[in-house]
């Protein structure tokens, strides 16, 4: 049997089956009308729910974005800075800017041990950068005596920016801001313990 | 001036027929073919935008249906047991049908689209994706393997 011979046998057994495709053009006709509808739907759906999201998302404080930034540059990254590893002289530094010798000693009762300081500037304000650590992690603090445009409450709230955890409040004397980028719940845990003490 | 569901209309659904009868071929089930050949419609009519007219809407429309078939992972099913036949010209299709479903999905399908559908080789190869050479080997198997699979049924028939 030659190629040719074997083609037009397939062929003809093929092609001899009778095929009704009046339903499936039925259905596909009305199956066609369906998506874009849907999609229609769909997505006047989404930006409703993209315009909620966005409007009632929480914003997070610029100072936060801020802490969030100088602690992944210093400390993530490890960016080389003259840092003060006295506590002594960590205390006097603390005490020049407003910030009590007190809640420095204060926070060391937390269980977090006090490794270095400076200062820092966020958002054109001086901050005194504490760096604690704990089982190997390195925390950022950020503190300043209160002001009088104060951008957060007495309670501790929480915040993300980028891979970073951020937990701040505010007590009658001071502005504290936590950082940490392993854990969310690590940083809310030493600022709650923080704002008790402080 | 006909809307673009009325182009699409135009444009596919000439092929239906050709859809069904080779995923039938593919999926040895009436119902998953129905169900192929739908998904394929569909897919078309979302990308159709994306469709040239002037080009060929019927490889177009295979290569779709080829993608939804490998894409939705779709099992092999392996071809049902032989009926019998009511008549020798009945017979005979029966005994092509099952020899094609035989042979390897591979070998099947290039045998569907050349030598049923009338593609060329190198429309196949566009089809499935392949190169032209690989579509004109598993070409010459399918035909090897169908004749030698043919062959013990032409002689029973000049018994």
């Amino acid at each position: 049997m030659t190629d040719e011979e074997l083609d037009e046998r397939l062929r003809a057994a093929i092609l001899a089956e009778q095929i009704d495709t009046s339903s499936l053009e039925r259905s596909i006709r009305k199956r066609m009308r369906r998506p874009r509808v849907a999609l229609w739907l769909a997505g006047v759906a989404a930006c409703i729910a993209i315009l909620i999201a966005a409007f009632f998302r929480p914003q997070t404080p610029p100072l936060c974005v801020a802490a969030a930034e100088d602690h992944r540059r210093e400390i993530v990254e490890g960016e080389a800075r003259p840092w003060l590893t006295d506590i002594a002289a960590i205390q006097t530094l603390a005490e020049k800017q407003g910030v009590p010798r007190s809640a420095i000693a204060a926070l060391g009762t937390t269980g977090y041990g006090l490794e270095r300081a400076r200062l820092c500037f966020l958002k054109k304000q001086i901050f005194l950068h504490l760096v604690y650590t704990k089982d190997g992690e390195e925390f950022s603090v950020y503190l300043r005596p209160r002001g009088s445009d104060s951008p957060f409450d007495g309670s501790v709230r929480q915040a993300s920016v980028g891979a970073e955890d951020l937990a701040y409040f505010e007590t009658d004397r001071l502005t504290a801001v936590f950082v940490d980028e392993r854990s969310k719940a690590q940083a809310a845990a030493f600022a709650r313990a923080g704002a008790r003490v402080l | 001036m006909p809307t673009e569901q009325q182009q699409f209309e135009q444009i596919a659904l000439p092929h239906l027929a050709a859809l069904l009868r080779v995923a039938r071929r593919l999926t040895f089930d009436p119902a998953s073919a129905e169900d192929l050949v739908q998904e394929t419609m569909l897919l078309a009519w979302r990308g159709f935008r994306g469709f040239q007219s002037g080009s060929n809407a019927r490889a177009w429309l295979f290569r779709i249906l080829f993608n939804a078939f490998h894409g939705e992972g779709r099992k092999q099913v392996p071809a049902p047991p032989s009926s019998p036949a009511i008549n020798p010209g009945l017979q005979e299709a029966v005994e092509i049908s099952e020899a094609l479903g035989a042979l390897p999905i591979e070998q099947r399908t290039v045998l569907l689209l050349v030598v049923v559908e009338g593609f060329t080789c190198r429309e196949a190869a566009g089809i499935l994706d392949l190169p032209i050479g690989t579509v004109m080997s598993r070409l010459s198997r399918a035909r090897q393997e169908l004749r030698s699979s043919l062959a013990p049924m032409a002689k029973e028939a000049y018994r």
